[in-house]
């Protein structure tokens, strides 16, 4: 017999007043038979997350790189900064050469590059971008249905929390700047386990519910009077509602059950002091909890900071940072390269593939989490000694379940970074034809990574 | 390759009422956009960028040790050591460590009292080899050419040249890449408008050099260089623009008079101010332009350019000691305008350029330029002051230092410097 309900139903109701909406729970009737996707053809939901590391890695003015494969296309080798990355070397794509086109604009250092590349536009001025970052617009379209639209990590144990994610240019997302800070969002009071048998709604989140929507025609009558400027304020505002009014929904609704989500421990703060150690044992412990809030479908999308643009990270011991030594290390004319730079970036890497290997840890369905999501990495400059914002390290890395034809090495050769961000978007759904502004405004995205 | 422009100025009337003077008569104009250019640093050594060479026998200046320095200065190991450590929260992974500038007699500013403090010293060159022009026409004085010529005259070079900013081969040099990377991605442009009015350009007695800017911004092609061809508007400045009389013999222009003028310079300190300046550039068959710019430059701007570009950022990137390069461009300074016996106030300096063809447009960008004319008269009034290199529109630097004024500890002679109980970090 043919349900006349849908997965997409909604049953809607009245509470103290007002109405009440209330997603239908995930019926074993939606699902195929294994479990493993809608009986309905949708796959299992794919993640989009940004993951940013501060200075780039290491090239050198003569053309030599640490980084950079010779082979183009599938099967590249494993240059010296990208060992970290090995394991998971067929889930992973590297671009080279793709560049920030000022326009004009001045580069704005540790700015230009990753404002670049996350809004389309080289910005007018550093702290600001000129747009949104595009991790907002993913947000939107497959972020929805999930108690967190987006979730903001900072895992660099900076003096100041570093996020790169923004709606309006201007405001920066908070992020969780500590192992205990995103374990207690993410695990704390209001999550529910998707695999508890003994779950009811709670009448008070109803209640909240309810009263925040009862406030929708008061805001749209008070958005009519406003000027430009405090109707972006304003809608800034109300995004964080909405989202709130979004996470309350989803926690109304029973959640459909997710084998490969075990709720974590409460981690331990990292020490003080932002050692690369530190930052990424930081990292590997913020990527864990990372991994099964998304297993647990807490969210669907994340952006994710190693080190910010201006790192503040060090080899224990050093009295210089990293930031010092990748400007006033000279290239050693026997490598051909700057030697403790490298060796820092490969330190900083290895965050990176701890990271990786967080996600791909989480079996998930016949693959992993990793499988089926697509994270898209990249830094603030190409050459860091002069802020160089050609040669930008990117990576997209999982399969995005299968829609990233990953394990390839593509050459800008001067393109603008603008491809590998819209490449980006398609690739997890967003629907979005063509990004950026003036010389990086592009509607091509690259299509030997698209399956 | 982009033909030679070779036009009349036909009807300087029409011309002169577009916003364009047309004084001069030219028969042949070539015109061109700087894709490089740097100080003129002989680089003595076979290999790398700061290997030992006839330029500078001990290689490149070593780092200094910081924590020498500061003790130096007075301060104890404890203080110095915590002082240089990434986990004090007084340090600024990005401004640096304030307090570096308190190093002075009674703890003062050595940047903005450098003689507060003795001189570091700074190894500058000894050996004979220098690029630029030979000033003064004595050949007895300064460098010998690469190529032979003698009497090259570059205290600059003499003075830094061993400076780890300005040491290395031609385009690779931290300081030199670090700038050029900034105009070739849009910061300024430099266009210049070569004329004659002979039959042969490559042998003419009557030439003029211009050296203009441009808001028209440098575009790279697939490859990272600087495209061909391109067309730049030039910009009336009072404050940027230079013209040079001379002559050409077999391609290489050489000043006939030196002249006083003022470049674009890719430096913290914007302004390339010369007095008896000149040129020796080469027109290249392939249409490309090299060659030199050079004369006698004040060499105090020079150390405020460093100074203002944040004194404890420099020092510990660049391995310098502000005060030392204070204390060697007094030493070496070698020109006073007020003459021999005058206070030596300038240094003699040349900049190393690589020019391509351009298409170069008059100001109103109505038409190519067909000579070389003054656009001063055209600019706008604008200060006159030197110009630094904007660290950051959000960043005010003040003294040599970029001061939070919302942090609970400001650097100061006074300032107490104790780590906290449970500090942790370097060790060193």
């Amino acid at each position: 017999m043919k349900l006349r309900f849908t997965r997409r139903s909604m049953l809607k109701g009245m509470l103290g007043g007002a109405s009440v909406y209330v997603g239908l729970p995930v019926l074993d009737a939606f699902l195929n038979g294994n479990g493993t996707a809608f009986a309905d053809g949708a796959k299992i939901p794919v993640r989009f997350g940004t993951y940013f590391w501060g200075l780039g890695l290491t090239d050198t003015p003569a053309g030599g790189t640490r980084w950079v494969p010779s082979k183009i296309g599938p099967g590249y080798e494993i240059m010296p900064e990208l060992e970290a990355i090995a394991p998971f070397k067929d889930k992973v794509s590297v671009f080279s050469g793709f560049r920030v086109i000022g326009d004009g604009r001045p580069n704005l250092v540790h700015w230009s590059g990753h404002a670049g590349i996350l809004t389309g536009v080289a910005p007018a001025a550093a702290t600001k971008f000129d747009g949104p970052s595009f991790d907002t617009k993913v947000a939107d379209a497959i972020g929805i249905g999930t108690r967190f639209k987006t979730i903001d990590i900072d895992a660099s144990v900076s003096r100041q929390p570093v996020s790169y994610s923004t709606r309006t240019g201007t405001t920066f997302a908070s992020p969780d700047a500590s192992p205990l800070a995103l374990y207690t969002r993410l695990f704390g009071p209001g999550f529910q386990d998707p695999n508890s048998d003994d779950w009811k709604p709670d009448p008070s989140i109803m209640l909240r519910q309810s009263v925040l929507s009862a406030v929708t025609e008061q805001r749209h009558a008070l958005m009519k009077g406003l000027s430009h400027a405090d109707r972006l304020k304003l809608d800034q505002y109300f995004s964080a509602v909405r989202d709130m009014e979004n996470q309350l929904a989803v926690q109304l609704q029973k959640p459909e059950k997710r084998e490969a989500c075990v709720i974590p421990q409460p981690p331990k703060d990292a020490p003080p002091g932002a050692s690369v150690d530190v930052v990424n044992e930081n990292t590997r412990v913020m990527a864990r909890l990372l991994a099964m809030a998304l297993a647990c479908n807490q969210s669907r999308v994340f952006t994710f900071v190693h080190t910010a643009g201006t790192s503040e990270t060090y080899m224990p011991g050093s009295s210089k940072i990293y930031h010092q030594i990748t400007h006033d290390e000279p290239t050693d004319a026997q490598l051909g390269y700057q030697p403790e730079t490298s060796k820092l970036a490969s330190e900083v890497m290895k965050g990176f593939g701890a990271f990786l290997a967080e996600l791909d840890a989480i079996k998930e369905g016949d693959g992993t989490l990793l499988d089926n999501t697509l994270v898209m990495a990249f830094s603030d400059t190409g050459y860091a000694k002069i802020h160089s914002i050609d040669n930008i390290p990117m990576f997209l890395c999982g399969r995005a379940g299968g829609r990233h034809k990953a394990g390839q090495h593509i050459a800008g050769k001067g393109d603008a970074v603008t491809r590998v961000s819209l490449t980006a978007m398609q690739i997890v759904g967003a629907p979005v034809g063509e990004f950026g502004a003036g010389s990086m405004k592009t509607s091509n995205p690259i299509n030997e990574v698209m399956a | 390759m982009r033909a030679h422009v070779m036009r009349l100025c036909a009807a300087p009337l029409a011309v002169a009422m577009l916003g364009a003077p047309c004084a001069a008569l030219a028969a042949w104009t070539k015109t061109y956009v700087v894709e490089w250019n740097e100080p003129a640093m002989y680089y003595g050594a076979k290999t790398g960028v700061t290997d030992p060479g006839t330029d500078c026998p001990a290689g490149t200046n070593p780092e200094p040790d910081w924590i020498q320095v500061l003790m130096k200065a007075g301060y104890t190991e404890e203080e110095a050591k915590w002082l240089r450590n990434p986990a004090n929260p007084t340090r600024s992974p990005v401004h640096g460590q304030n307090q570096m500038a308190f190093r002075g007699k009674n703890r003062a500013n050595v940047y903005v009292n450098p003689e507060s403090t003795p001189d570091p010293g700074l190894v500058g060159v000894t050996g004979t080899i220098g690029e630029g022009i030979n000033l003064d026409g004595d050949e007895s004085t300064g460098f010998t050419s690469p190529d032979g010529e003698k009497g090259i005259d570059n205290m600059f070079y003499k003075t830094l040249g061993c400076w780890k900013t300005y040491r290395g081969p031609r385009r690779l040099s931290s300081g030199a890449l670090q700038f050029n990377d900034a105009m070739r991605n849009g910061s300024w442009t430099t266009v210049v408008v070569v004329s004659g009015k002979g039959d042969d350009p490559m042998n003419d007695d009557d030439v003029l050099v211009g050296f203009y800017v441009s808001d028209d911004k440098l575009v790279k092609d697939g490859n990272g260089n600087i495209a061909w061809d391109y067309t730049f508007s030039i910009k009336p400045s009072r404050r940027y623009e230079a013209i040079f009389p001379a002559r050409s013999r077999n391609g290489v222009i050489t000043s006939t008079k030196p002249v006083d003028g003022s470049l674009r310079e890719p430096a913290y300190l914007r302004d390339l101010q010369l007095t008896k300046a000149q040129v020796k550039l080469t027109m290249h068959p392939d249409g490309t332009l090299t060659g030199y710019v050079g004369g006698y430059r004040p060499w105090e701007p020079v150390y405020w350019g460093w100074v203002n570009a944040r004194g404890p950022v420099i020092e510990v990137l660049t391995w310098v000691e502000l005060p030392a390069v204070w204390y060697a461009l007094k030493r070496n300074a070698d020109y006073s305008p007020d003459g021999p016996y005058g206070k030596k106030t300038h240094i003699s300096y040349a900049l190393w350029l690589s020019a391509i063809p351009a298409y170069v447009m008059t100001p109103d960008a109505s038409e190519e330029v067909t000579s070389v004319v003054s656009y001063k008269d055209l600019a706008p009034s604008e200060d006159t002051r030197v110009a630094f290199e904007a660290i950051s529109s959000r960043i005010r630097v003040v003294d040599g230092i970029v001061i939070d004024p919302n942090a609970k500890w400001q650097a100061g002679p006074n300032a107490v410097i104790l780590p906290p109980k449970n500090a942790t970090g370097a060790a060193q």
